[in-house]
């Protein structure tokens, strides 16, 4: 938009002005070449900046702003008396378009570098004794066109502006989307992945059921059984939008526990802390392990405190459990006369 | 009826609570008598209920709020207390430890509790259940005092595993040590916090039995 009106003000001012500045006989001529000059270097000045699609600097245009009305009072000064905002008076479009040039960003200013520009064009006009009423009309019409034109070029500009910064939003927010979706697939296949990690254990159990090659009734296979219906309730909890979801999963591990028939008594202490998803897994994998297990009787406690996330398990499951200590989960586990004892431990400063 | 025969007074709002915390004190190994039970405070305070040794308190009386305000009067008055409560929120336990109370006992923990709980307020002494040993493990408020490294480790195995035994063969110490270490922290508790002539008397008591000195004091 600013190159546009960068060749609109380079055509008028050396194509069209040159014609009407030699056309009349300006007094003094000196100063109107002086005022012609000026308005050739603000136009040269806006042109280093426009050129290279940047915006002026606030100096050229405060300095050029100043030049330009300066030139439409000295050149208008120079006009022929009767040529005043007539066939002659190229300062009163020229020097319009330099104004739009340098302040079409700041709406309030143009509109008052304007009107001080015509205020003075039209002041230099009755100065010069155009009083006669057909000189009037005539006068009023030239000064109507000119500021309809150059009103007509500012709203446009800031149509036009305002339909980019919507079509600049409606894009962002394409991207937004775009991004939004793509999160949401790869968020899909990670818990795909992790559901076939964790049905990992339940598949080959069940085929080796069906296929008759495990017997139901062997202690192994049913504590096999018993472990993957907790990690599946485990999991399926894993989902539950709770406030607590840390006691949401041990509860669920319990729950299966019970339905077995093992005497199971949970308790919680200390108030709900934020424990990350991952972190909760290595937590209750443990205890699902544990009381699937337990024989006959266990109970299941967690313990947050100002610094540790502590869930344990006391059962009777006797020897040969397995446990497994992760990145950021410590797991003990110990037989202490008929009693076994499971921990896991998140230390939550480290 | 014997002359050291134990008394308790029932306070619950529930017939069938009552009935059945009567049943289990009666049958104990000695069984403690109960003086009077009934779904209001007073029987506490009036008749048989006024001389019983120990007061058994459920803490939602039929109203929304917890009945406090009942604790401390029986508190204040040298009554031993022992709250039994359906909630177990480790709130209202401290709270109770605060205003006095000997025991704080959840619903979900059975009659082995209650009778303990019961015979040891009856001395005048602090009976730790394995619940209440959770909210203590737990207590992240800043007037809570300083415990030992074992101390709290006492706490924290008694509360995941309820059995004594258990934490003994654990930590390699006797079962008087366990009960030990446990007395210690209520004394710990005690000492904290508002004045209750029942928490004078422990920390009375817990100087006598040298498990603190006075100049810890």
């Amino acid at each position: 938009m600013r190159l546009a009106l960068l060749g609109v003000v380079a055509v008028v001012q050396f194509g069209l002005c040159p014609r009407t500045l030699f056309g009349y006989a300006h007094r003094p001529m000196w100063l109107a070449l002086t005022a012609f000059a000026a308005l050739g270097l603000v136009t040269i000045a806006c042109a280093i900046w426009v050129l290279r699609r940047e915006p002026l600097p606030t100096a050229v245009i405060a300095v050029g702003t100043v030049v330009a009305l300066a030139a439409s009072v000295a050149a208008s000064a120079a006009l022929p008396p009767d040529e005043h905002i007539g066939a002659g008076d190229w300062p009163l479009g020229l020097v319009g378009w330099h104004l739009l040039l340098l302040l079409l960003d700041r709406v309030p200013l143009l509109l008052t570098a304007l009107a001080a520009h015509l205020t003075s064009s039209v002041a230099q006009f009755f100065l010069a004794g155009g009083t006669d009423r057909g000189r009037v009309g005539t006068a009023a019409i030239i000064v109507f066109g000119a500021v309809t034109l150059q009103l007509a070029v500012v709203v446009f500009t800031r149509v036009l502006r305002r339909s980019t910064a919507q079509a600049v939003a409606a894009a962002a927010e394409r991207d937004r989307q775009a991004i939004r979706v793509a999160v949401a697939e790869q968020w899909e296949q990670g818990q795909r992945a992790v559901f076939a990690e964790q049905l990992g254990e339940v598949l080959p159990l069940l085929a080796g059921l069906a296929d008759g090659e495990l017997d139901p009734r062997a202690a192994g296979t049913r504590q096999r059984c018993a472990l993957a219906a907790t990690q599946l309730r485990r999991l399926f909890a894993e989902n539950d939008d709770v406030p607590d979801p840390l006691v949401h999963e041990v509860s669920a591990c319990v729950d299966v526990a019970e339905r077995r028939g093992l005497d199971v008594s949970l308790a919680v202490s200390g108030a709900a802390v934020d424990v990350p998803a991952d972190v909760r897994r290595d937590l209750t994998g443990p205890v699902a392990t544990t009381l699937s297990a337990a024989r006959t009787r266990a109970r299941v406690s967690v313990l947050r405190t100002d610094d540790e996330v502590r869930v344990a398990v006391v059962s009777d499951a006797g020897t040969g459990l397995a446990a497994a200590s992760s990145a950021h989960v410590e797991v003990e586990c110990g037989v202490y006369g008929e009693h076994t004892r499971m921990e896991a431990r998140w230390r939550r400063t480290s | 009826m014997a002359a050291d025969e134990l008394s308790a007074v029932v306070v619950d709002d529930h017939p069938a609570i009552r009935a059945g915390v009567i049943h289990w004190l009666s049958s104990g190994t000695p069984p403690i008598r109960v003086a009077a039970a009934g779904d209001d405070p007073k029987v506490a305070w009036v008749g048989d209920g006024a001389e019983a040794d120990v007061v058994i308190l459920d803490l939602h009386l039929g109203g929304p709020a917890p009945a406090l305000g009942e604790l401390r009067r029986l508190v204040q008055a040298g009554r031993h207390v022992v709250v039994y409560s359906m909630r177990s929120d480790d709130e209202t336990a401290l709270q109770c430890l605060e205003l006095g109370a000997l025991s704080y006992l959840t619903k979900a923990e059975g009659a082995e509790h209650l009778l303990q709980a019961t015979r040891i307020a009856a001395l005048g002494r602090a009976y730790t259940p394995p619940s209440l040993a959770g909210a203590l493990a737990g207590d992240r408020s800043a007037s809570r005092p300083a415990l030992s490294a074992r101390e709290t480790e006492v706490l924290v195995e008694w509360f995941q595993s309820e059995s004594k035994d258990f934490v003994a063969q654990r930590l390699g110490i006797s079962l008087s040590t366990v009960n030990t270490h446990l007395e210690h922290i209520r004394v710990k508790y005690a000492m904290s916090g508002r004045q209750a002539p029942t928490k004078a008397a422990l920390v009375a008591r817990a100087i006598q039995d040298g498990l603190v000195r006075l100049e810890d004091l």
